[in-house]
């Protein structure tokens, strides 16, 4: 059964690895989410935890409702979460990167890009 | 009040076994499209409470279910709310099918052809004698019969008690995918407070017959504070009054009931308070561990 760790609420971890399988494409944009009962079948969760993590998702402009159909990833849905994911490393991942490169008197050009 | 869509209040609810008080003036609502996860300690009173709700055991105050009185309306409240004791057996010389005929018979709302088709998700045939049935197909045999009961509530006495994490798995999912319409509601008590804490939209908890908690999942970040610290600000933290303090992965950590002053929650880092650590704090034994 999947785990969930101690950091954040529930829904907000299954938002967080919905939106790591959009960035990889899956669904691509403007297909069709899968159903929230599939969803809390596959992640053995409360289908009410499941919407709440679908309407972050939407709240975020990634998915469209269309009436009727259900939930669509909204076209330009990887891009703008590339944005968002960038602005979330720069505002809080590397500040705390930064200040233990610091703390290591670790050198920029220390620092190889390539794998 | 009880609207269509609340399906059992309880006001005052209490309970007595002879002269001991097994359930202590209770008062609770549970809506439709609810699963509830009814958690405490052997002896908190989770069975006492179910009997009081299928009108096996008499008890003091008010409790409705589905606008119906327990005890007094019993034959027409088991048509409507289906229930698996803590004690469940189902008769051994019995095949499936003559089981599903059984019910047939007794039940106004099950459904046959419902009941073959959760059984198809398992690995259970119509033609299997219980007594060759493992235990966890017997519970899966039973849960697939009583999901075929159109009915509106589902109460289950740790029904997972003594399965394997398979057979707990394939409980899991039969509950989500054939229970959770919206409409319908589960009351679900159970040990396995850390696997279910997911498929629960609320729980309520029960110690020595009192509700020391009746909340919906999604409140709980907003009550309950949880902080990781270093040790050196363990007093500080202490001094706060916390509802626990215990180590997480080799760091100390402390549970609060509501926000502890700004100064305090700076000390540490938040976490999410997990149902085991909330249900540890509010119910210990008071013998193990003193109330303060």
């Amino acid at each position: 059964m999947p785990t969930w760790d101690d950091r954040q609420p529930i829904y907000r971890q299954l938002a967080d690895r919905l939106s790591g399988a959009l960035l990889d494409g899956e669904p691509p944009e403007g297909e069709p989410m899968p159903s929230v009962r599939a969803l809390a079948a596959q992640y053995m969760l409360n289908p009410l935890t499941v919407g709440r993590a679908l309407q972050a998702l939407a709240d975020d402009g990634l998915l469209d409702n269309r009436r009727g159909l259900g939930l669509f990833v909204r076209q330009g849905a990887r891009e703008r979460l590339l944005a968002l994911e960038r602005q979330r490393f720069l505002e809080q991942e590397w500040p705390m990167l930064r200040t233990k490169l610091r703390r290591l008197g670790l050198q920029m050009d220390e620092l190889t890009w390539e794998a | 009040m009880t609207t269509q869509d609340t399906l059992i209040h309880a006001e005052g609810l209490s309970l007595h076994y002879g002269k001991k008080l097994a359930l202590d003036q209770l008062n609770f609502s549970i809506a439709k499209g609810r699963v509830v996860g009814l958690l405490g300690h052997n002896g908190a009173g989770k069975t006492s409470l179910m009997k009081a709700m299928v009108g096996l055991h008499d008890h003091e105050g008010r409790l409705d279910v589905l606008g119906l009185q327990p005890q007094r309306d019993r034959v027409k409240l088991l048509n409507e709310v289906t229930y698996i004791p803590d004690v469940a057996i189902l008769p051994r010389w019995a095949t499936v099918e003559q089981l599903i005929e059984l019910m047939t018979g007794l039940h106004l709302k099950f459904s046959a052809e419902r009941a073959r088709t959760l059984l198809k998700r398992t690995s259970v045939k119509t033609t299997d004698k219980i007594k060759t049935l493992s235990r966890g197909m017997v519970v899966q045999t039973h849960l697939a019969l009583i999901a075929a009961v159109d009915a509106r509530l589902m109460i289950l006495d740790e029904p997972t008690l003594g399965l394997d994490v398979l057979s707990r798995k394939a409980f899991y999912e039969m509950l989500i995918d054939e229970w959770c319409d919206g409409e319908r509601s589960v009351l679900i008590s159970t040990h396995q407070v850390e696997e279910i804490e997911g498929l629960l939209s609320d729980v309520m908890m029960l110690n020595e017959g009192k509700l020391v908690l009746d909340i919906p999942l999604d409140q709980i970040d907003d009550r309950f504070v949880a902080l990781k610290h270093d040790p050196q600000a363990a007093e500080a933290i202490a001094a706060a009054h916390p509802i626990l303090r215990y180590r997480q992965q080799g760091e100390s950590a402390a549970l609060f009931d509501g926000a502890p002053p700004a100064h305090v929650a700076s000390l540490g880092q938040r976490m999410r308070p997990s149902l085991v650590d909330l249900f540890v704090a509010l119910t210990r034994a008071p013998e193990i561990n003193p109330q303060r």
